[in-house]
């Protein structure tokens, strides 16, 4: 094996361990070098991974974009004035959302009517109401998945929050179409929350 | 004064948070995103060698991720997940941009810069010693496209050939071909940045 085709063979064989690898680089300094040489790079290699941060202006540009697409729940107080108009078509979506999780109340009541998991006003668009009932499920959660009690209490005190909070927008301003769009979707969470929760109740 | 939510953060493990996250839950998404951007954004930058590109791409990494997240089952780990996509989404760039993902092997075989060379055993500046990790980090922004995406995913973050071949759209054969070969332009870069500060250092 001349240098050239040791060269040529580290490709396959990159630490020189063949046979005919081993033959020639113990007569050959300087192919024995060029090894040890690349498995330094190899070596080094290892601690570019997860060397950088990146700027705070990407975390920041993720959060925008995730509330613009409505991925995410706003964490903080309805800002009336900070609401588009853009989302006036949502309108119509609110008595849909309130059917949809009338449904599931009714589903429920049905596979299980000797012991109600939730009644149908749990499900209905009154945040007053909705605490009482949300317990109910809460308590059937944990009876059958005590795991997930907690993760459920804090995702529906949550969601109610932000239920509360639009609904008060809406009472002060009821032609608010971006406080009737978030309703809308707090209400599309919760009853995603009910849904999760039907799954891990029903035998 | 962020220090309360920073704990509540690493207190929430990573399976709570991707089922938080499912859910919308914002802090949840935060907690993810901690966990994984150095990782994510370092193979953004390695393969670009630009920051203000790994930015964009590390940022489009994880809103695809945050938008698929709901379809995530946990068949596999979810960091192989995200840096698969990642990887996927620098790709994605890079031929957007039509930079060569890998080198074509026809059009490098005969070249005078890959083909191998008698005096790399020459008596010049030996690479002794430990690689500086800035130093490196130059040298791998320096190689050109091609050979920077194999090296990256193969010596840095830990792919297999046939993986590459895969995910890169080449051979085999050719994934440890460009492997080679970016590693000898890596050593001739670091060699050169070497001799250079050896002169600087005579000089001054």
């Amino acid at each position: 094996m001349t240098c050239v085709e040791l060269q040529q063979s580290l490709a396959e064989v990159e630490d020189g361990s063949s046979p005919e690898q081993r033959a020639h680089l113990l007569g050959c300094p300087a192919c024995m070098l060029l090894v040890k040489e690349l498995d330094l790079i190899i070596a080094a290699a290892g601690q570019l991974q997860s060397a950088d941060e990146p700027s705070p202006r990407v975390w920041n540009s993720i959060a925008l974009s995730l509330r613009e697409e409505g991925l995410i729940r706003p964490q903080r107080r309805l800002p009336v004035s900070s609401f588009g108009t853009r989302w006036g078509v949502a309108r119509w979506l609110v008595p849909v959302a309130a059917m949809l999780l009338l449904s599931v109340g009714i589903y429920v009541r049905r596979e299980t009517p000797s012991r109600p998991i939730f009644s149908q006003a749990s499900v209905a668009p009154s945040a007053t109401t909705s605490d009482m009932n949300d317990e109910d499920l809460i308590q059937e959660m944990a009876a059958n998945t005590p795991a997930m009690k907690t993760q459920y209490q804090d995702s529906l005190r949550r969601v109610n929050e932000s239920i509360r909070e639009a609904q008060g927008v809406l009472d002060e301003n009821p032609n608010d179409e971006d406080a009737r769009r978030f309703l809308m979707n707090a209400y599309e969470q919760k009853s995603m929350l009910f849904q999760m929760a039907m799954d891990h109740s029903l035998p | 004064m962020t220090e309360p939510r920073q704990q509540s953060s690493t207190e929430l493990s990573e399976a709570e948070a991707i089922e938080r996250a499912k859910l919308g839950d914002a802090e949840a998404f935060q907690v993810l995103y901690d966990k994984h951007k150095r990782r994510v954004y370092s193979l953004c930058l390695r393969m670009t060698a630009n920051t203000a590109e790994a930015e964009d791409l590390a940022q489009e990494a994880f809103l695809q991720l945050y938008r698929k997240i709901a379809t995530f089952r946990g068949e596999s780990a979810f960091s192989t997940w995200l840096h698969r996509l990642s990887v996927n989404v620098v790709l994605m760039h890079l031929r957007k941009k039509n930079l060569p993902v890998v080198s074509l092997e026809e059009t490098t075989q005969g070249a005078d810069e890959d083909s191998p060379r008698k005096d790399f055993g020459a008596d010049d500046v030996a690479l002794a010693g430990s690689i500086d990790r800035l130093q490196l980090q130059r040298a791998v922004d320096s190689l050109p496209p091609g050979y920077r995406t194999i090296f990256v995913l193969h010596d840095i973050e830990g792919y297999e050939h046939n993986e590459i071949a895969k995910i890169a759209g080449c051979s085999i054969g050719n994934s440890k071909s460009q492997l080679h070969k970016a590693r000898m332009k890596l050593r001739d870069l670091l060699k050169m940045n070497r001799a250079e500060k050896a002169t600087r250092s005579r000089v001054g």
